[in-house]
């Protein structure tokens, strides 16, 4: 018992990670007024290529670092795009997801010859610790460096004077201008940095997590994410307690099964797709109970236009 | 009646000088946003070793030539065009077409496989979407949650759900990876699945731009505030959009029951997809249903396209999966293109 608590509990922190980086990244960039729901897609594209780059080099940490560089590629893209030429960000993050599944599959293709999945390559090391016989609980690393960012990040929103510049560009970007801040480049810089972080949890979920890529390697957790910040109230630190909710639903939904049929000694065939609903039905479930107090920056998704 | 017509024609020529402008930045963005698609997806192939040449021009040659098939292909893509298209009017982000598609499609199966009667199918279908697509207006609505996030949620618990109900409670006793299967019989052909298409799609236009409803659905998205201050709310309107919407992507989910498949497979290939892809339609289309036509058509070509490049020389059909991606990237941001547009028209005056 104690065993499978540990392996719950050693599950949900791997299912979280990701879901922290990238939340704690979006809250950045919404702060600064630009919402960016190509999380899903940089999370595809950063594991593609960190996979990549570790299966040409046998470097997970070479693997994860250009997993970063294609987040913060991502988000200048979308950046120039939100800030710079008014376009729809809604818009402009969908197009994102579909090009980044097109790409990334089709790169797949090309490389391995695989419809469905990448060959496995070398992981980052964990935290394993032993509670005598078969009972350890495994922390991965980029998890604790995902809770110091996420604290980090509330630091820097909420007792910086940069974080209060930031944050004037998101509630009222006119006011911020008149106070001397470049509404500009703090809108983009944001975005640039919360799609980097989004991108070390792409590229975690295949060298640091599941050892490959597959093409439903993401199935949604970009979404998930996005739901953590409006459940987060836009906190870094209530984001921690999302990520660990939405991490546990995603880490129960493959590992119920298995306790379930240990105990009852049944084989589940297709009653495995049912488990696989939790995390978006959890989701789902949160977000519609707690919804109703949130408060998302005012200027939030709308373009900045200098008179 | 030639009165009549002669009547509309003045009125759209009119339009037409009015708008100038205006129509020509729509025409440049549809142009350059579909050429930009083409070409980073010529850097892609090209980098990988194909001929971008040869494969476009597999692509537009082979996926165009069968109209017959090209028409059904389009069917539900127009629709799930269409549902991204209709609540975007009334000023909401409709991505949750795909799963609207699905439970279309999966309960005008049951209901057109039990009565033997692929019209109450259609129904069906049509009711399925529309209830899984106000699921998402009414959270929006009295709750206040982001439609986006319900969407995507709703779509991975109609994918994995669908996949559970079709191995359990209506598998296929002779072929296991299928559900039941409508018998040919009672199946329709290419031409009715496309003309019932394009009646969803003139129906669609009928209520957006002849009814009050659709007057509303145009006005709310358009200002929120002015519709309060004429006296309607705007929730009914993100209701309406929503129901219609995802309404008509359920029942493109059952044309392609209907009209090409006649069952379901247990890893939803022939459904996965087409609810993204109608964003790609919805927005090249202008948002617009007749546009939406014409631009679901094109959708349909390059998937078509797609698969025969595959077929005859083995690239994987993923390219038309990022061609739409760019396209929709470049369409999102129609600022660009007046700035574009501002530049050359300098150029010329120098």
């Amino acid at each position: 018992m104690i065993g499978d608590i540990l392996n719950l509990l050693s599950n949900t922190f791997f299912s979280m990670t990701p879901l922290l980086l990238a939340a704690t990244g979006e809250i950045i960039a919404e702060k600064s007024g630009v919402v960016n729901i190509g999380l899903e897609g940089i999370f595809l594209l950063s594991a593609f290529t960190s996979a990549t780059t570790t299966w040409m080099t046998g470097d997970p940490l070479l693997g994860m670092t250009i997993g970063l560089i294609v987040g913060l590629a991502s988000g200048l893209l979308h950046g120039v795009i939100s800030v710079y030429l008014r376009g729809d960000q809604i818009i402009a993050g969908v197009g994102f997801n579909s090009f980044a599944y097109g790409f990334s599959v089709l790169m797949m293709i090309y490389l391995w010859g695989s419809y469905s999945n990448s060959p496995t390559v070398p992981k980052l090391g964990n935290i394993i610790l032993r509670f005598g016989g078969e009972s350890n609980l495994t922390i991965p690393p980029t998890m604790v460096l995902s809770l110091i960012i996420a604290v980090v990040a509330w630091w820097f929103l909420e007792k910086t004077p940069w974080g209060l510049k930031l944050k004037a560009c998101g509630e009222d970007p006119r006011a911020a201008e008149s106070m001397g801040v470049n509404v500009f480049r703090t809108r983009l810089y944001a975005t640039i940095i919360g799609a980097g972080l989004a991108g070390i949890g792409g590229a975690f979920m295949s060298v640091g997590w599941l050892g490959s890529f597959s093409r439903t390697i993401s199935a949604g957790r970009g979404f998930i994410a996005l739901a953590d910040v409006a459940f987060a109230n836009w906190n870094p630190l209530l984001a921690i307690l999302g990520a660990f909710i939405f991490g546990f639903a995603d880490g129960s939904s493959t590992y119920l099964p298995i306790m379930l049929q240990k105990m009852t000694g049944r084989q589940f065939t297709a009653e495995s797709y049912l488990f696989l609903t939790i995390p978006y039905l959890t989701t789902l479930v949160v977000v519609v109970l707690i919804m109703k107090r949130v408060k998302m920056p005012r200027a939030l998704g709308k373009p900045y236009i200098k008179e | 009646m030639s009165e009549a017509l002669e009547s509309w024609f003045k009125g759209f020529l009119e339009q037409v000088r009015i708008r100038k402008r205006q129509y020509l930045l729509g025409a440049l963005e549809i142009v350059l946003s579909a050429l930009t698609g083409f070409l980073v997806a010529a850097l892609i192939l090209y980098f990988i070793g194909y001929d971008p040449w040869y494969i476009f021009e597999i692509m537009l040659t082979y996926g165009f030539s069968d109209l017959g098939y090209l028409g059904t292909r389009a069917a539900p893509l127009i629709m799930t065009g269409l549902a991204f298209s209709i609540p975007l009017l009334a000023g909401v982000f409709n991505i949750g077409g795909e799963s609207q598609l699905y439970m279309g499609a999966l309960l005008g199966l049951y209901v057109a496989y039990v009565t033997h009667n692929v019209w109450l199918g259609l129904i069906a279908g049509f009711i399925a979407g529309a209830l899984w697509g106000g699921l998402i207006a009414a959270l929006r609505v009295y709750r206040g949650i982001n439609e986006v996030i319900t969407a995507i949620m709703l779509n991975w618990t109609a994918y994995y759900t669908i996949i559970y109900i079709i191995l359990v409670y209506l598998p296929n006793p002779k072929q296991s990876h299928l559900s039941i299967q409508l018998p040919v019989s009672e199946m329709i052909s290419y031409g009715e699945t496309f003309t019932l298409a394009v009646v969803g799609a003139l129906i669609a236009y009928f209520i957006l731009y002849y009814t009050d409803i659709g007057y509303k659905i145009r006005v709310s998205g358009a200002n929120p505030r002015s519709a309060v201050y004429a006296g309607f709310n705007p929730k009914t309107a993100i209701m309406a959009s929503m129901l219609l919407g995802g309404g008509l992507a359920g029942y493109g989910g059952t044309l392609i029951i209907a009209g090409v498949t006649g069952s379901i497979d247990t890893t939803m290939s022939t459904l996965f997809g087409l609810g993204f892809t109608g964003i790609g339609v919805g927005l090249l289309g202008r948002n617009h249903p007749i546009g939406i036509i014409f631009s679901g058509l094109f959708f349909a070509g390059l998937i078509i396209g797609g698969q025969w490049v595959e077929l005859l020389t083995g690239a994987p059909p993923y390219v038309t999966d990022t061609i739409t991606g760019i396209i929709v990237i470049a369409l999102s941001m129609p600022y660009a293109y007046r700035l574009l547009m501002n530049y050359v028209g300098r150029l010329g005056k120098k």
